[in-house]
């Protein structure tokens, strides 16, 4: 690890709904430029929540803590801003946009950004050269792409889109929430193909998920465990094969003991 | 002056009867004896119907009280000026595709601003007031069959119009354009314009028209067209109301349906102060088709109504009805659609759905379908909805880095367009969109 500051730095987190409800009590975690995190643990645990505090999604109170992302106070850009300044967040379940074409979209998506680093925008073919390269990395045809936004896919179909405009977006940090469920096995491998390819020294993945499954075809450098929203576990990727050997209750009631 | 009347007068008709007493004696001198009297039975009609009231359901959600207190008599009877304002409307609004082009300004037919010449055989067209005359087999038959209802603002047409346009299509005659019909106002106040307009759509014909209202000034349009459809007749109509921002628009559209016809219907309503679009289908032949579409977008202190009558008269009817509004500012817009299915008209297949987008806490939508059927055996439905744009589209958008402004604007485009993608010619759905577009930039500013 280098002495540079990481990308994000989380610490001690908290968040709460509205209805007054702590959903993430403090959380420290820290990803480096390069690093593919795993953050795992069960239903309910805050999974979800964090990736959704994370890119910005209205009705959570932060009532503690910090997150620093390239420097900068996260909490303090809209979550537009956040995606221009490169983090990008897949959801577990993609949005279904009737009338907005899934082109026309990706496209807007990609000039809002160029436009906030300075850069011209794409025109049609520039764009659509782009958008080829792309697509046969995830195995995509070019109907899904004149479809609108998510309307009518298949679960395997979102998920693909959903890394394949991390592709085209090429964020610095991408946070990958659940992207394996609902995946049947020749999906899963698509999808872990794609991300792979898109690891890189100046790019860092977070994986959320339940399962070790993703984790045998995307390779971690490290696995964190998320229980009662509170980090209870750190190590290498071992620690997702012990997990699923083990299960989550074992450490759970660890947790409690302490 | 006022004229000697022996009927019940509506203290608000007095005004329009004195008018119709005093004006345009050229033209009444002109005018065959037929059309004189059919004028002076609807001006009697007018006066004892009055303005609707806000009781009659139909005109529930329309405020005309302005109307009410300050009477907009007919235009005078100059002949139409194109001067260069018009020309520059008529550039700005005009289809940039092929088409014969019929232009109406200040409510009659500008034959230099037109562009007619070419049509296939067997196909008229040509301005109302010129068809009294020239083609009294058509103009008359049509225009004479009786106002079965009370329909007040119909009535004052009728005896009012000073022009408006005439389509015959003789039987198995496919048009190969549309017809653009622009009806410009060139900026008068406090007047109105009356037109009457016939298409007649013989058996196994094809056509397509574009209607479209705008105009300068402050002025009440008060339009009526007539379609009717022979046998196997397939007819489309989209109209485009861009009036001007203190204009009031009243329009009337009634289409009566022979066996085996098809219309296709489409309204777009995107200027004016208050704009009302009525449209009534009877279905009078078996198996016909109706497809009735539209949406209305509004901000500021705009109203908008759509009111659709669909009758279902005979077996076999098929009718399709996609409806979206859009209101924000104060805007206040409503949707009633009645389909009604007569006894003996069995296996109707009717669906309606109004889909309506509230954009801000001061605008408003009403929606009110209305069925009734006294068939047993048919398929009705119908859908309302009235909402906001949905937040977790909005996220993802933001999540994608799509500012919040152009988000809205992508999910308000998207929700007309999926009404407007209905129109099946792909040139004139890629006019309409582009006038969308346009009225879309202004939309939240």
């Amino acid at each position: 690890m280098t002495a540079a500051a990481p990308m994000l730095e989380i610490s001690n987190l908290h968040a709460r709904l509205a209805d007054g409800r702590e959903i993430l009590r403090g959380i420290d975690l820290s990803v480096n430029s390069g690093e593919v995190h795993a953050i795992m643990g069960p239903n309910g645990s805050g999974k979800s929540t964090l990736a959704a505090v994370l890119a910005g999604r209205d009705g959570y109170e932060m009532s503690e803590g910090t997150v620093t992302y390239l420097g900068r106070d996260l909490f303090a850009m809209p979550a537009e801003e956040r995606a221009r300044e490169g983090l990008f967040l897949a959801f577990q379940y993609p949005v279904e946009i009737p009338g907005v074409n899934n082109m026309y979209f990706l496209r807007a998506a990609i000039n809002a950004q160029r436009r906030h680093r300075g850069e011209p925008e794409l025109d049609a073919g520039q764009f659509l050269r782009a958008v080829r390269a792309k697509l046969k990395l995830l195995d995509i045809g070019e109907d899904l792409l004149q479809r609108a936004v998510n309307v009518g896919f298949s679960g395997g179909e979102k998920k693909r889109n959903e890394i394949f405009q991390m592709a085209m977006l090429e964020p610095r940090l991408a946070i990958l929430d659940e992207t394996d469920s609902g995946l049947d096995i020749d999906a899963l491998k698509v999808v872990a193909r794609g991300v792979n390819q898109q690891r890189a020294p100046d790019r860092a993945i977070v994986m959320i998920t339940h399962y070790q499954r993703l984790l045998g075809y995307v390779e971690p450098d490290r696995v964190h465990v998320l229980q009662g929203g509170r980090i209870v576990e750190c190590g290498d990727k071992d620690l997702a094969v012990e997990l699923e050997r083990r299960g989550y209750g074992l450490l759970g009631d660890a947790t409690a003991a302490e | 002056m006022s004229a000697v009347v022996d009927f019940p007068v509506k203290p608000e008709a007095r005004p329009y009867l004195d008018a119709f007493g005093s004006g345009d004696p050229g033209r009444r001198a002109r005018e065959p004896d037929w059309l004189a009297g059919y004028r002076g039975r609807s001006l009697a009609r007018f006066a004892e119907l009055g303005f609707p009231s806000r009781h009659s359901e139909a005109w529930r959600y329309l405020d005309l009280r302005a109307l009410e207190q300050t009477p907009m008599l007919p235009a005078g009877a100059a002949r139409p000026v194109a001067g260069e304002a018009t020309r520059a409307q008529l550039a700005v609004v005009g289809f940039a595709g092929a088409a014969y082009r019929l232009v109406l300004v200040d409510g009659r037919f500008s034959p230099e601003l037109s562009a007619i010449e070419g049509l296939p055989s067997g196909v008229w067209l040509g301005g109302m007031a010129a068809a009294v005359t020239e083609r009294p087999d058509l103009a008359r038959s049509a225009i004479e069959a009786p106002l079965e209802t009370a329909r007040p603002f119909a009535a004052l047409n009728a005896a009012f119009f000073a022009d408006g346009f005439v389509l015959d299509i003789a039987p198995g005659v496919a048009l190969d354009r549309p017809v653009e019909i622009i009806h410009l106002a060139s900026g008068g106040t406090g007047s109105s314009l009356h037109t009457r307009s016939l298409v007649m759509a013989g058996a196994g014909s094809r056509a397509s028209i574009l209607e479209t209202f705008a105009g300068h000034g402050s002025y009440w349009r008060n339009d009526v067209v007539e379609l009717r459809l022979a046998t196997g007749a397939e007819f489309a109509r989209v109209g485009l109301v861009e009036e001007a921002p203190d204009a009031l628009h009243i329009g009337e559209m009634l289409a009566v349906l022979g066996p085996a016809s098809r219309i296709a219907s489409f309204v777009l309503l995107l200027g004016g102060r208050t704009v009302r679009h009525e449209a009534t289908v009877q279905s009078q032949g078996e198996a016909t088709h109706c497809a009735l579409h539209g949406a209305f977008v509004l901000s500021g202190r705009q109203e908008a109504n759509i009111v659709t009558t669909v009758d279902h008269a005979a077996p076999g009817g098929e009718t399709r009805e996609v409806f979206k509004g859009v209101a924000a500012g104060r805007a206040h817009g409503a949707f009633q659609g009645r389909i009604t299915v007569r006894p003996g008209a069995q296996k109707v297949d009717a669906h309606q759905l109004s889909r309506n987008l509230v954009l801000s806490p001061r605008a408003a939508i009403d929606t009110k379908p209305e069925l009734e059927i006294y068939a047993d055996d048919v398929k009705c439905s119908h859908g309302a909805a009235v909402g906001d744009l949905d937040e977790a589209a909005l996220f993802y958008l933001a999540t994608r880095g799509i500012g919040r402004k152009e988000a809205r604007h992508m999910l308000i485009e998207a929700f007309v367009r999926e009404a407007v993608e209905l129109v099946g010619s792909p040139q004139l759905r890629e006019h309409l969109l582009s006038r969308l577009a346009r009225r879309l930039a202004m939309l939240e500013e």
